[in-house]
């Protein structure tokens, strides 16, 4: 059946339709919603709300967007919701552009450190954005991963682009420590 | 420029690029530009990730118990499992994925008789029939796909050869539960799932090294 069927078909309450537009996306949405939270749990649960409010509000889908644009943006929704209910900071409003300590200049004086090109593999870069401390992570996984540019991030989160921009950096920066780390132990272990 | 003024930059040029000065740093400063060139390659990696994990099946018990309590879904005329044996999506899916993946194998045995590496940038749109399962998507298949990626874009080669290694354990599970048992439904799903992420694997490669 093809989606436009199934979306159609959904509408009208066919249970077979509900079931097989999950198949076709429950796999993006979860793991959306895992690489958001870094928890199989919340991810499940999250997953679930997803698409019973994407079965709730079907029946005002009317194909402006494309189905996977409009249940994305949804499950990204029902994360955010989830995660200003756990009263996790998501992005500092107050945050300063000015430098703070942690992002001095990266001089490194003496040697240079390799680059990571051809160094990382899946594993250790999923396990290291899981690492990343939560608002990080959601900018980097909104942005880099999921592909939302920072007008978009800012007006989900209630910030700045500005805003975005710079903890997106911070995420990035936060994630290369985590990866080179990772590779010096791997190292020391051989 | 400092390499402080550099830095403080860069979140707002890194995607669009700096002004003349901020360009010249980058090019002059060894660290500012070991700086870049791993965090531009974190971001290529990232965009990578293709979903692998899945939800448990409890996930969509709950939706669907949820929807028959909300009166959103009426009884199904259908036996059985909702998703029956007749059913035509999965099916479809499998297709799609047979042509992706055929596609894409199709590419690179153009990239192997002209040009190496040139072929890659013209596409080809002849029709593509359908093959059997069997003959896509081979091991030597993958190795061509890895070495064509390893030399248009070096850095990406890992984290493909890790995708693929992970993709071809599911559909090597899945092919051995069929072949002990035709009727699992299960298995089946799952090999039609892998296949499906074999070929968007093979698509984002074939947009990588174009």
């Amino acid at each position: 059946m093809p989606e436009a069927e199934a979306i159609e078909r959904a509408k009208k309450g066919d249970p077979e339709s509900f079931e097989g537009l999950y198949g076709l996306h429950k796999r993006r949405v979860y793991s959306l919603c895992l690489r958001m939270t870094g928890n199989t749990a919340e991810a499940e649960d999250l997953t679930q709300e997803a698409f019973l409010q994407l079965y709730r509000k079907i029946a005002t889908f009317r194909g402006e967007s494309a189905f996977s644009t409009w249940l994305h943006r949804l499950a990204v929704n029902v994360v955010l919701m989830h995660l200003r209910k756990k009263g996790l900071p998501e992005v500092s409003l107050e945050e300063s552009l000015e430098p703070q300590q942690e992002d001095g200049p990266k001089k490194d004086i003496g040697a240079r450190d390799n680059v990571l090109a051809g160094s990382i593999d899946r594993v250790n870069l999923e396990r290291a954005i899981e690492s990343l401390p939560p608002g990080y992570r959601i900018i980097f996984v909104l942005h880099d991963i999921e592909g939302y540019e920072h007008n978009e991030i800012a007006e989900m989160m209630g910030c700045s682009i500005g805003n975005s921009k710079s903890q997106l950096h911070k995420a990035r920066m936060k994630l290369r420590d985590l990866l080179k780390t990772s590779r010096a132990e791997k190292a020391v272990k051989r | 420029m400092t390499c402080a003024e550099f830095q403080k930059a860069l979140p707002y040029i890194i995607e669009t690029g700096g002004n003349a000065e901020e360009e010249q740093h980058l090019r002059e400063c060894p660290v500012c530009s070991d700086l870049v060139q791993d965090l531009r390659y974190i971001v290529e990696q990232a965009k990578l990730l293709v979903p692998m994990e899945e939800p448990s099946p409890k996930v969509w018990d709950g939706i669907k118990g949820s929807l028959e309590r909300e009166g959103m879904i009426r009884p199904s005329r259908a036996r059985g499992r909702l998703l029956g044996k007749k059913s035509s999506l999965p099916w479809i899916g499998a297709l799609g994925a047979i042509i992706l993946i055929a596609f894409g194998a199709f590419l690179f045995q153009r990239g192997r008789q002209t040009q190496p590496g040139a072929a890659l940038e013209t596409i080809a749109t002849p029709p593509v029939q359908a093959i059997s399962l069997e003959t896509v998507a081979t091991e030597q298949d993958d190795q061509q796909l890895l070495q064509q990626v390893a030399a248009r874009r070096p850095g990406s080669a890992p984290l493909y050869e890790s995708n693929l290694t992970q993709v071809n354990a599911a559909i090597a599970d899945a092919k051995k539960r069929l072949g002990e048992n035709p009727n699992d439904e299960d298995a089946r799903q799952s090999l039609m799932r892998a296949y499906q992420q074999k070929a968007m694997l093979y698509e984002l490669a074939v947009r990588a090294v174009q």
